[in-house]
This record gives structure tokens, sequence and C-alpha cells, in this order.
């Protein structure tokens, strides 16, 4: 990219030494964690909890994001979703959810296009999964275009169920 | 409209704005205490602090 190029430029450019050290803080809490956690592949994801309130006066939603490291195994159909936080300092117990014992799983269209997984009838987990998310305050700085990818197309012709 | 009573109606707005905000804080502050209050017995969820080592080598690359 010329200087012109670059000074008109609104693309943010990413930072590929912080995202590679940030990947590798993400398979170290893995491994952790996942027992031979390094059979599966990872991709940071993140929940959106939106919730509606109306107290007379005030009215509107909140939204909660949830950081979540997810790993997926294409031999044993595996997904599984450790959470954790935007500067990655920890993550808490892993969920698992096997191809062979959820009730059914696949991507949304409206309103986002996350990708949907059952385990019972109790409760479901959406994830998101984007290329990379500039707002460090809220994200997981990563950028993971080849991972999207692959993941997508796991999900898609390996994992979903309808 | 004279000055005055544009004065007057952005002085209603921002009361509105200033009521509506705090009023927002009382309700979320009160449903807060309750949660407490009812859930305090739940355990916290387990969490894993990142390996030192992982963190200094992070740190590092930075």
């Amino acid at each position: 990219m010329g200087i012109f190029g670059k000074l008109f430029s609104k693309e943010p450019e990413i930072d590929m030494a912080k995202s590679d050290a940030n990947r590798g803080k993400m398979r170290a809490l893995f491994n952790q964690v996942v027992e031979n956690g390094d059979s599966y592949k990872l991709v940071f994801g993140f929940t959106e909890d939106v919730s509606r309130f109306n107290y007379g006066l005030v009215h509107g939603s909140k939204s909660k994001i949830g950081n979540l490291i997810v790993g997926w195994n294409e031999e044993n159909e595996t997904i599984v979703v450790v959470p954790t936080v935007p500067d990655l300092s920890g993550c808490g117990d892993p969920a698992y959810y096997r191809r062979s014992e959820i009730l059914k799983a696949y991507r949304n269209k409206y309103p986002t296009d996350a990708f949907i997984i059952y385990p019972d009838r109790k409760g479901y987990i959406g994830i998101n999964i984007y290329d990379w998310l500039e707002d460090e305050s809220l994200y997981v700085y990563v950028s993971q275009d080849q991972e999207v990818k692959e993941f997508t197309d796991f999900f898609m012709n390996r994992y979903k169920t309808k | 409209m004279p000055w005055g009573e544009i004065g007057a109606v952005l002085a209603v707005l921002v009361i509105v704005f200033v009521v509506g905000h705090a009023w927002f804080h009382i309700v979320e502050g009160a449903l807060g205490l309750l949660k407490r209050l009812f859930f305090r017995k739940k355990e916290p969820p387990a969490w894993h602090p990142l390996p030192p080592e992982q963190e200094e080598g992070g740190s590092r690359e930075e």
C-alpha cells in the first residue's frame, strides 16, 4: 500500500504480534482445562445475552457479552466451549458438546448467523464467531480468518443436525 | 418560538432524562440486592488463571 493508500485507508490494521500472543494464551488456557487439548482446533467466539427491560418510565435493552474459547475435534465430532475474559487472564470449566449426545445443532440466520447448539431441551448456547473484532475491552483480540473458515466448514458439513 | 420556551422544553427533556436514569439505577440496584439475598448460597464458578510462563511469554511478544 502506498503512502496515499495508508493515509486514506479507513480499515484498521491488525496487530499480528498481539493476535499471535493471544492465540498462544488461548491454547495454554484450553490445554490446561481440557484433556488431550492439542487434538482440538481453536477459534475465539462469544455469546451475547440480550435482555429487554421496561421499568415504566424507562425501557430499553441490556446486552452481556461472554467470551469463549471454542475447540473442535473433527474425529470425535465434539465441540468444547471454555468461558474466558477478553484479556485471557483465566478461564472457567469446559462444556462438552458431543454430536452423538446433543439434541440439535444448526446455524442461525436471523438476527445473527450464530452457531446454535441445544445440548438438551432445557437450554441452548449461541456462539458468534468473527474473523476479527477490534474492541479489546469486550472481545479477545485475535485475527482468525482461517480458523473461522475451518470451523464453519466443520459445523455445516459434519456437526449440524438439520 | 421564543428562546425562553425553547429553553423550558430543553430543561424538561433534561429532567426526564435524568429522572429516567435515576429510576433505572434504583430499579437495577433493588433487583441486584434481591438476587444477592436469594442466591447468595450459590457456589462461584471455577476459575483457572493463565499459567505464569504463558503470561510472561505473551507480554514479551507484545
